[in-house]
């Protein structure tokens, strides 16, 4: 058994998701093979589900779907079914606190498999996923992608969801440093990304 | 404003100025990556200088949009999400408490009447799958009220003409 790991975030090279990925793999007791989807390599990660029992998606939420990326690679695993159908689980991380707003992508990534003829497997659904690896809470995360690679591998699959422990009030003045920070980064203040303008007007 | 954004051409006269009406498909738009550089660099503006720049100041003006596009798993399919994802330069990185839920702020976003077609051979699932997509779209951005329009291809520019011509102006 061996689990193909996919990362369909937008900027797999420098993503969130390439972190999750990571720690998957550190704690998963079977070989595991990571790869970015990127606009140019979907026949070759088709390819690959051959010689696989699992893949484990692991994407952002985009616009309360899934991304782009991901929406892309389905049309072409769609056109180009492999013999081999791996079981289809998923990590995904969304920036809010609510884990359920990663709901609906799920509900896409199923209907995919199911129009597909793929089984679904486990899920990790994260909140406040674009920080918490930042944090304290990071250990939260940690345990629960623990639990997500047991569940694949002992194939009991399940479906896991965490966030921070924080209220929605904290969380916004948390994610308000958060950002912050990102922005002196660039020299740019905060009064300067509160701008109401968009593209100057 | 009215906008009309869709993911293909649409043969439909538009007189009236107070309208825009977008063809996708014929605007060279890329992937967004995530850079947040709209966010944390260049506040307000997409860092990828292409014609979706273009795009989303009428997004965020527009009081009345119609989005017209084919579904693809329950998501819009590739060109609308494209430009969908290609519009968060509109928000801010910073949170807020909307509808009990945190959601990005907004940045000069017209509050919209949204109404959206969507087209294609779609399944039962398909489309709950597509509805609770648009619900949760509407807290992010900006619809004060929305209406789900399911048609065919074949319908659609029909279904196009009947919308427009409900609006008032």
């Amino acid at each position: 058994m061996e689990v193909l790991i996919l990362n369909a975030s937008p900027r797999a090279p420098k993503s969130n998701s390439k972190k999750y990925a990571s720690i998957f793999s550190k704690y998963c007791k079977v070989k595991t093979s990571y790869h970015n989807i990127s606009k140019t390599n979907h026949l070759e990660i088709c390819s690959y589900f051959e010689n696989y029992s699992d893949v484990l998606l692991v994407f952002p939420l985009y616009a309360d779907a899934i991304p782009v990326t991901l929406l892309n690679f389905f049309k072409t695993l769609e056109k180009n079914p492999p013999e081999n159908k791996p079981t289809v689980s998923v990590l995904i991380n969304c920036g809010f606190i609510e884990h359920y707003q990663n709901d609906v992508a799920i509900k896409m990534v199923k209907l995919f498999c199911k129009e597909n003829s793929f089984k679904f497997g486990s899920v990790l659904k994260i909140g406040s996923g674009e920080a918490i690896l930042e944090t304290p809470f990071k250990i939260l995360a940690v345990n629960k992608i623990k639990k997500l690679s047991k569940s694949i591998t002992n194939k009991k699959y399940a479906e896991f969801k965490v966030t921070m422990p924080l209220t929605k009030n904290m969380f916004v003045k948390a994610s308000t440093s958060y950002w912050i920070s990102l922005g002196n980064k660039n020299s740019i203040t905060k009064e300067q990304m509160e701008t109401m303008k968009i593209e100057d007007k | 404003m009215k906008l009309i954004l869709s993911d293909k051409p649409l043969n439909i006269s538009i007189e009236n100025k107070e309208i825009k009406y977008i063809d996708l498909s014929s605007l060279k738009i890329t992937n967004c990556v995530g850079c947040f550089g709209c966010w944390t660099k260049t506040p307000g503006k997409c860092v990828i200088r292409d014609d979706a720049t273009k795009v989303y100041p009428y997004i965020a003006k527009s009081d009345t949009l119609l989005y017209v596009s084919h579904v693809k798993y329950g998501c819009y399919d590739t060109i609308m999400k494209t430009m969908l994802e290609r519009a968060i330069p509109i928000q801010q990185a910073f949170i807020r408490i909307h509808n009990g839920e945190t959601h990005h702020i907004q940045r000069d976003v017209a509050p919209k009447k949204a109404t959206i077609i969507a087209y294609g051979s779609l399944s039962k699932e398909e489309k709950v799958i597509f509805k609770e997509l648009v619900s949760r779209n509407s807290h992010n951005m900006n619809f004060e009220s929305y209406n789900i329009i399911f048609t065919s291809e074949e319908n659609l520019q029909k279904t196009v003409q009947n919308e427009v011509a409900k609006w008032k102006y």
